[in-house]
């Protein structure tokens, strides 16, 4: 009787180990809203393009873009396309987030990707990065958001071109974005695995 | 990786020079390959270039202070080293260095590359030096007088530069030596850098829109004190550990002066207000040396047509007098490139001061020679600056570019550059050398610049100061030509002509600039003791009765109004009005003999 128990005990505790390993093994391979839950922006709601944007709270480039992208969510386009903030850094909390979220008014939803699950798919290395895909998720524009950057430490006075507007103009409308990439100036991704 | 070979090539030379005998392991330089580690090779770079700007409560938007800090930027910490974006240093290296010297070399460069290749590794700890200590109060202690801009501004989330003016009301009763000054510009995110002005006719603030509201622009233009009449840069950028000034250099600060601090604030994302403030450090001993700023400029020859990649401005100034150079200030805007400043000697040799390769406004700074640099009379200082008006220049204002000329906005440009001189007087005549070198500057503009207002009155002051009251009238009569009926030039005119015993022009000046400006104190001032001069004495008493209101403060004008009102009849008031000169200076001598003389005559009045 004893050792029945015993066994339908460790029976039961081998069960439960591999229902965790599995749960930690799905984990890795999404995103993560605030709350914790794991998020998965593919697929989107038919016919809308997904704008995944890579944000850092440290990198002053990505926070001086706050106010143009929150200018471009608020167009109309928030109707059009789904839009998320990933922020790639493990290390930041999902109360950090929230504050620098509510700080420069984003005014967008936004994911933890520790596991740089987004980042991979985007092929994103930079902050500010956008990535516009189709609502099935096929990527269709990654790069920067305009050209204000020439260089880190280099802006104009005003950005002359405006590739992650066309981008998402082109994607509703069902076209492909041209160009299809262009090169983001910001802080690196990789500086944080 | 070139530039690591050879920095391995020649610590090799190095070593086997001074240790003959090491052993040949050690000579075929077995560090070769060593790991680059943080602890040993990129920490003491990191806290000697970067610390300074990141750390906490300082304009870098991260701190760069431990291994975990770095290696969390490491690639673009290495991106913006090999670009020479980070540290921030525009100057070419060259024969004479600079104080705080924040150039990386290019060994040190590929060593951050180096690193990121290899791994990122910590190494050992005994290896790490202290990191450097940030003091978060003021750097040199308590001020004697902290002074916080009367209100805040506020920068807004987005756009392009911002440049706001922030006034501080000195309220010093009396005349009071400068060791130091320490700017604290608030937000230090938000501030690129900061020059404090010295204006000491209060003329920035008929430029608010209310009395310590502050105003927006990017050049001050102070009236009668062109930049800074004592010759001392007082700069801010990220990062500045306030100097204090050598103790014979003190700057000085007389009653009723404003500070102006005109700030480059750039937005960040988000909205933020900044109220800077400063911290005075006084000290009991008067300067006895008198540094100057001499501008070298020639913003009459920017017209910079559309499209143009190198548009070059000159300008050369030959020194009348033997000067100490202390420090060096460029100034452009943002279609600058290339800034060249060099020193002909007198025998025919050519050296560079500066070279800017990459002008960026945006990092602009002044300048200081670790030693003085010895120019003597006879000396030419030259300046060839190049500007890129064409698009492919970033930083351009305008899309597509446009025709650029001088001026003021950001969308002007300028072509200046300031030099601070020590002259090299003798002990018989500290001053001599200084005006002759004044002057000559002065004429030098006019002649770059004949139709300059500002130009013609510098120059007219100097004159006047001199006593060449001729050539002063004709300096001034061309500055009112280009300003008619400007307030200050109507007073200056009027001074002159008064100090060469023209009284009825005196008047006739003095009264337009009283007219048109009636809050003028000088002009009211001026007029009172011309009309008194002329034995006018009841329209006297009316100008130097607005002077004192104006200035309740002021000694002479009480003193001149007591002698006014005696003269006129009026001995009652006159006795209240000397004694009141007597309680603000009781050294003054006119108010003392007038009073003596008038108690004399009627000892009961």
């Amino acid at each position: 009787m004893l050792s029945r128990n015993n066994h339908a005990a460790r029976i039961r505790l081998a069960a439960a180990l591999l229902a965790c390993s599995a749960a930690s093994s799905a984990a890795a391979q999404t995103a993560f809203t605030l709350e914790g839950k794991p998020l998965n922006p593919f697929p989107g709601p038919p016919g809308k393009p997904i704008v995944l944007i890579f944000v850092r709270t440290d990198c002053p480039i990505s926070n001086r873009y706050a106010p143009a992208l929150r200018n471009l969510f608020d167009s109309t386009y928030h109707l059009l396309a789904t839009f998320w903030l990933v922020y790639p850094d493990k290390k930041t909390t999902p109360q950090q987030i929230r504050t620098h979220v509510r700080d420069f008014k984003f005014g967008i939803a936004a994911l933890r990707d520790p596991n740089h699950v987004l980042v991979k798919r985007a092929g994103a290395t930079i902050t500010p990065e956008a990535a516009v895909f189709d609502s099935s998720g096929n990527l269709l524009y990654r790069g920067r958001i305009d050209n204000l950057y020439a260089d880190a430490g280099r802006s104009r006075t005003a950005a002359t071109t405006h590739e992650l507007k066309d981008a998402i103009e082109s994607a509703i409308y069902g076209k492909t974005p041209m160009p299809a990439s262009a090169p983001a100036v910001g802080c690196y991704i990789s500086d944080l695995e | 990786m070139t530039f690591f070979s050879k920095r391995i090539a020649i610590l090799c030379a190095t070593v086997f020079l001074s240790t003959l005998v090491a052993s040949q392991t050690f000579r075929t330089c077995a560090s070769e390959d060593r790991a680059v580690t943080f602890n040993r090779d990129l920490a003491p770079i990191v806290f000697r270039t970067c610390a300074p700007c990141h750390h906490p409560g300082e304009a870098g938007p991260f701190s760069l202070l431990t291994y975990g800090d770095v290696k969390s930027h490491a690639r673009q910490i290495a991106d913006v080293t090999q670009k020479r974006i980070m540290p921030p240093w525009l100057p070419e290296s060259g024969e004479w260095k600079f104080n705080d010297d924040l150039h990386l070399s290019p060994e040190e460069i590929a060593l951050f590359r180096k690193w990121v290749e290899e791994g990122m590794p910590e190494g050992a700890a005994s290896d790490l030096s202290p990191a450097p200590q940030f003091n978060s109060g003021w750097h040199l202690g308590q001020p004697d007088l902290i002074l916080h801009a009367d209100s805040s501004f506020e920068v807004p989330a987005s756009g392009s530069d911002v440049y706001w003016n922030f006034i501080f009301r000195l309220p010093d009763k009396k005349t009071r030596w400068v060791k130091a000054i320490e700017i604290r510009p608030g937000e230090r995110r938000l501030v690129h850098h900061a020059n404090l002005i010295v204006d000491r006719s209060q003329s920035s603030r008929r430029q608010e829109k209310s009395p310590g509201s502050g105003f927006p622009g990017m050049e001050l233009q102070i009236e009668s004190e062109t930049f800074d009449p004592d010759g001392h840069f007082l700069f801010w950028k990220p990062g500045t550990i306030p100097v204090p000034e050598p103790r014979d250099m003190a700057l000085r600060l007389d009653p009723g002066n404003d500070l102006v601090l005109n700030a480059h604030l750039q937005p960040a994302g988000k909205a933020e207000k900044i109220q800077p403030a400063i911290g005075i450090y006084f000290t009991s001993e008067p300067a006895t040396k008198f540094p100057l700023l001499l501008q070298l400029e020639n913003d009459r020859k920017l017209d910079i047509p559309a499209g143009e990649k190198d548009f070059v401005v000159t300008d050369e100034f030959k020194l009348p007098e033997a000067v100490s150079l202390l420090a060096i200030y460029p100034h452009a805007h943002y279609l600058c490139r290339d800034m060249l400043a060099q020193t002909k000697f007198p025998n025919g040799e050519t050296k560079t001061l500066l070279h800017i390769s990459r002008w960026d406004l945006n990092w602009q700074a002044v300048f200081t020679y670790t030693a003085p640099i010895n120019l003597p009379a006879g000396t030419t200082i030259s300046m060839r600056y190049s500007y890129d008006n064409s698009d492919a220049n970033p930083a351009n204002p305008n899309t597509p570019p446009q025709r650029v000329v001088a001026g003021n906005r950001a969308s002007d440009e300028m072509a200046h550059l300031w030099l601070q001189v020590l002259p090299r007087s003798s002990a018989s005549d500290a001053q001599g050398p200084r005006r002759v070198l004044q002057e000559a500057i002065a004429r030098h503009h006019v002649e770059n610049n004949p139709d300059d207002f500002e130009a013609n009155y510098n120059l007219a002051a100097l004159l006047q100061a001199r006593g060449e009251f001729a050539q002063s009238v004709l300096h001034y009569q061309r500055a009112l030509a280009l300003r008619p009926g400007d307030a200050t030039v109507e007073n200056a005119l009027g001074g002159a002509f008064f100090a060469a015993g023209d009284l009825s022009q005196a008047i006739v000046h003095l009264s337009v600039a009283t007219k048109s400006r009636p809050e003028y104190f000088d002009s009211q001032y001026n007029l009172g003791l011309a009309l008194a001069t002329s034995g006018q004495f009841p329209q006297a008493v009316e100008h130097l009765r607005a002077a004192v209101n104006l200035r309740p403060q002021d000694a002479d004008a009480e003193a001149n109004l007591g002698g006014a009102l005696a003269a006129a009849g009026e001995i009652k008031e006159a006795i209240l009005h000397l004694r009141r000169a007597l309680e603000l200076d009781p050294q003054h001598k006119l108010a003392r003999e007038n009073l003596d003389s008038i108690l004399k005559d009627s000892p009961n009045p």
